[in-house]
């Protein structure tokens, strides 16, 4: 059995690109947490399996930061569902983290794919 | 953002919809109902945890949480009643005594004059005054044309403020139809407006005020409250002053009482040239008031600095056109081989006059109370770990629940936060009402309120307090670790605790510091009993005294209306005889210059004083008084101006100044050669000033005789109660003049007494303290003793069942607190030599190396230290082995 301590390991390092991709899926339109969810998988083709009770923290967190806003309605199977849409600040958002993650995701790969440096301390 | 958004339900409901839709997806993919609904929530994982953490989110789980630590504080607070109010008396006990020492010394030490920008205002003070005057205090004084003429010189100050008070004492003042009594000064124009004190209602006065010496008044805060009940019709009303009738023009600010510290002012008037209200209540000198006398320095000034002026700037300055003005009247110049007076400034931010009476007292009294602090801080941090000791069960056995050690340390800090704040709530009012009675005992007249200095300073001890009862038995609590609790048997889980070696260190050090504040108090109690013991040389039983301030157009009628007075006074029944005098006995005023003895001023030798003090006296002064005429005669009615003057002089005055002749026959006379007088008698040396005066010198003259006369002191010596007599005198002296209040009416002891009440609530002050620090330590020492025996009943059993006697038992625990009294005594010595130094000025008739404060301080704390170990040592040895094993 995970200790909870163990989770909000997980979640601390989630949690900046989770947020990110939440935003990123409302772009369309608004959704349910489920559909937030099966989107993100289906884009990332499988790799990130979402947990889902982190999702749902996190659009929490996201609503109580005013980035997104919540409505309760009914799917296109009528269900009772809660949809969640951008708001402006988050659309800003959206821009800024992006730009901010094309920057680091650079820098990464700038460093892993350059090949000289282990070998000088090898030697 | 208040409140709470969204309900935990609301959320739950959320989850419950995703699950629906993710089967729905699932079973949509081929999967079977019961299938997709596994799935489906298999894929979610922990859903409480998902609530949980929903739950957990945001600010409101510190409230949450602070609230439950605070049910579960005061839960187990109650547990432990006899614990919680121990520690919480202590700590006000503690707290309230500093605060209450601490809001005396800021009124009167720390707290600047509630003025504006008080730092850029002075006092003027003179080096020495020039020779041929008379002052009220050599350094502090000014003449009128000195006032005047550093007025008229622009530059430097602006402005020059003078002020003086219209009596020593009280003036008589009447509102209606009853004469009173009040403080009051004579001030200049720009005295409100150059200070910057606010009158809320009314105005202050103008330079124009000053010039037309205007019969305007403008009163305090304080009296408008005390004696007009704040009503605001009162302005524009008349009041009596000296049976002057003077129009209230304004109320100043509260908070404002004048500018000299520990006495308030009631009302101010501007600078007056009526003989009637003459500086100081004196009457007027040969015809002259203060206003045209160059000769009586008695004003004291007060200047602002001009913006951009250094002090030492602006006191060059003025410097020439002091020295010049010094001398007007007197000869325009310095005489041959005196030194010109030199003017110079000291601050005026805080009173300075009152550092030098209540300062060097106040201080030792804080440290007292520090130490008293000290101490009983450490008692509730002994109470808290012993407490806490005895619940390092219960700790680790959360700990090992999971709690961790941030959770144990925040609810051991909201505990200690609760016993704070109970404490510090108590010390408030408990301070409230010391410093009010303190104010009243040191007769300090200031408001001795609580203002914010006082509340922050109660609020740092309490913070700190705070801190350290939380910390300290942190780390008793975690020592134990998770794995304690695994340890089944009381006895053993807590043996470790009851040998803590900080514990037994508190304990040495507080017998120290108790050590410390008995000798303290020893001395000064002793020094008090020296003073009250200290005979006066005087009868002082059954005398009665009060002042009274007639209007007096000539001295023949001033002498006519004394004359009429003691007749009349001397006749009452009950009243044995009566007499008047000039300076009251025991109200620490003299009239003190040097005398000529047959001519010239007298030979003494190298360093002996030649200062005589004088008196103006009725006739049978020295019956009345009781004091013994050794040789010659008292005064007497047939003593009249047109007699040959009569002088009587001291037992010192002859010594001193006509040794080995007979006095009786030699004339002396004043300085100036003006008036000289024939001795007619010697009495015996007494205390004329106050309690502790050395004797000196002294000479009286016959009231009939002299060229002046003004206000008199009533001395009365009556059968029965003293006080008693007072509504028929106050009768005798209104059928005189309706305008007469009688001033000041006292016992002639409570006047005596006035003079060392400082050293008396000092003296009652240290004592309550060393007193208190007794009743702490003792609490502590029992406490930590008691506590001590309870965990090693287990063990004391064990010790018994194999053989240990009851007095064995006994001793053990009695060694230890007799080891740990004679650490602290040893400790204690030292430090308490170190306060006796610091007292020595404050002591009379004890030496700080009295070796009887020392004993009686050693022994008081040997006997506590036996009475706090007798208890616990009886327990232990009433330990029925048998039972104690049982226990387990």
């Amino acid at each position: 059995m995970t200790t909870q301590e163990n989770n909000d390991d997980r979640i601390a390092l989630l949690q900046g690109t989770l947020d990110l991709l939440i935003l990123k899926t409302l772009i369309p339109g608004p959704r349910h947490g489920q559909g937030v969810a099966r989107t993100i998988q289906r884009q990332s083709e499988d790799v990130f399996l979402v947990d889902h009770g982190s999702l749902y923290v996190a659009l929490q967190r996201l609503e109580d930061k005013g980035w997104i806003g919540a409505k309760w309605g009914v799917s296109e199977n009528n269900r009772k569902a809660r949809f969640y849409s951008l708001t402006p600040k988050g659309r800003a958002q959206l821009v800024e983290k992006t730009g901010e993650w094309r920057r680091l995701t650079r820098a990464i790969g700038l460093i892993l794919d350059s090949n000289d440096g282990t070998q000088g301390q090898e030697a | 953002m208040l409140k709470r958004k969204r309900s935990a339900e609301d959320f739950a409901e959320e989850i419950k919809a995703h699950l629906a839709l993710e089967a729905d997806d699932l079973q949509h993919e081929g999967l079977s109902k019961d299938e997709a609904q596994w799935k489906a929530r298999q894929q979610f994982g922990n859903v409480r945890a998902a609530q949980e953490r929903f739950y957990m989110r945001g600010r409101w789980v510190g409230l949450n949480k602070l609230g439950r630590d605070l049910r579960f504080g005061l839960r187990s607070l109650r547990q432990s009643p006899g614990f919680a109010v121990t520690a919480i008396l202590t700590l006000a006990l503690g707290v309230g005594a500093n605060t209450a020492v601490f809001s005396v010394m800021n009124a009167v030490l720390l707290r600047s004059l509630p003025v504006s920008d008080p730092s850029r205002l002075v006092y003027l003070r003179t080096s020495n005054p020039p020779r041929g005057t008379g002052t009220i205090d050599t350094n502090k004084t000014f003449s009128y044309p000195v006032y005047d003429a550093l007025r008229k010189h622009s530059g430097g100050v602006s402005p020059l403020i003078a002020f003086v008070p219209l009596s020593g004492g009280k003036v008589a003042v009447r509102y209606g139809s009853q004469p009173e009594e009040a403080e009051g000064d004579m001030v200049s124009g720009d005295f409100f407006s150059g200070l910057g004190v606010n009158l809320p209602l009314g105005r202050g006065f103008s330079e124009q005020d000053e010039t037309n010496h205007a019969p305007i008044a403008v009163i305090s805060y304080n009296y408008w409250t005390r004696r007009f009940a704040r009503n605001p019709d009162i302005l524009g009303q008349t009041l009596f002053v000296n049976g002057v009738p003077t129009t209230i023009v304004g109320i100043t600010a509260e908070g404002f009482e004048g500018v000299e510290g520990g006495s308030s002012t009631d009302f101010w008037i501007p600078l007056q040239n009526r003989p009637e209200l003459n500086a100081w209540g004196n009457p007027p000198d040969e015809g002259k008031t203060y206003i045209n006398d160059p000769t009586w320095w008695c004003l004291q000034l007060i200047a602002r600095l001009a913006p951009d002026v250094t002090r030492a700037q602006a006191s060059a300055q003025l410097q020439p056109v002091f020295q010049r003005a010094a001398y007007v009247g007197l000869g325009g110049t310095p005489m041959e081989g005196e030194k010109p007076p030199v003017l110079s400034f000291v601050d005026a931010k805080s009173f300075p006059g009152s550092d030098q009476m209540y300062g060097n007292p106040l201080r030792i009294l804080m440290a007292m109370v520090g130490l008293v602090l000290l101490i009983a801080m450490a008692n509730v941090v002994m109470l808290l770990m012993a407490r806490n000791a005895t619940r390092q069960r219960e700790f680790s056995l959360r700990l090992a629940l999971g709690a961790g050690r941030g959770e144990l340390f925040r609810q051991l800090l909201v505990e200690s936060a609760i016993l704070v704040t109970a404490g510090g709530a108590l010390a408030w009012a408990f301070a409230e009402m010391a410093a009010r009675l303190l104010g009243r005992w040191a007769q300090i007249e200031t408001s001795l309120a609580p203002d914010k200095t006082v509340l922050l300073f109660t609020l740092g001890i309490l913070v700190l307090a705070a801190l350290v009862f939380g910390l300290a038995p942190l780390r008793v609590a975690l020592s134990g670790g998770a794995e304690l609790v695994l340890k089944t048997s009381a006895a053993t889980s807590n043996t470790d605790a009851g040998k803590s070696r900080g514990g037994r260190l508190i304990v040495a050090l507080q017998m120290a510091l108790c050590v410390v504040l008995l000798v303290g108090a020893g001395l000064l109690i002793r020094t008090l009993q020296n003073l009250e013991n200290s005979p006066l040389g005087i009868r002082v039983d059954g005398l009665v005294v009060f002042g009274v301030k007639p209007n007096i157009p000539s001295v023949p009628e001033g002498i006519a209306f004394y004359r009429n007075l003691i007749g009349k006074l001397r006749v009452l029944p009950g009243v044995d005889s009566a007499t008047i005098m000039e300076s009251r006995l025991g109200s620490g005023w003299s009239d003190n210059s040097d005398m000529m003895v047959d001519g010239r001023l007298p030979e003494v030798a190298n360093g002996t004083s030649r200062t005589v003090r004088s008196n103006v006296a009725g006739p049978d002064f020295f019956r009345t008084l009781g004091v013994p005429v050794l040789a010659g005669r008292d005064f007497a009615d047939s003593d009249t101006a047109s007699s040959p003057h009569a002088g009587i002089i001291n037992e010192l005055f002859a010594q001193r100044f006509l040794p080995h002749r007979n006095p009786l026959g030699h004339t002396i006379g004043t300085d100036d050669g003006r008036y000289t007088m024939t001795i007619v008698g010697v009495v015996k040396n007494h205390k004329y000033r106050s309690i502790s005066e050395e004797p000196i010198p002294m000479a009286w003259c016959m009231y009939a005789q002299i060229p002046v006369i003004g206000e008199m002191q009533v001395e009365m010596r009556v059968y029965g109660e003293p006080m008693a007599i007072l509504p028929v005198a106050r009768k005798v002296v209104q059928q005189l003049d309706p305008n007469l209040p009688l001033i000041q009416p006292m016992t002639q002891r409570a006047q005596y007494d006035t003079t060392i009440s400082g050293q008396t609530l000092f003296a009652r002050l240290a004592g309550f303290f060393g007193v208190l620090a007794v009743v702490l330590v003792a609490t502590g020492l029992y406490g930590s003793l008691a506590y001590r025996v309870s965990v090693r009943t287990a063990e004391i059993g064990v010790r018994m069942a194999v053989g240990a006697r009851r007095e064995q038992v006994v001793w053990m625990i009695l060694k230890d607190s007799l080891l740990l009294t004679v650490v602290g005594v040893a400790l204690g010595i030292p430090l308490a030599l170190l306060v006796g130094r610091a007292l020595a000025t404050s002591l009379y008739g004890v030496k700080p190396l009295d070796a009887m404060s020392y004993l009686i301080a050693v022994a008081g704390v040997a006997a506590v230290a036996l009475a706090a170990s007798a208890l616990p040592a009886g327990r232990a040895a009433s330990i029925d082995p048998m039972k104690a094993l049982r226990t387990e």
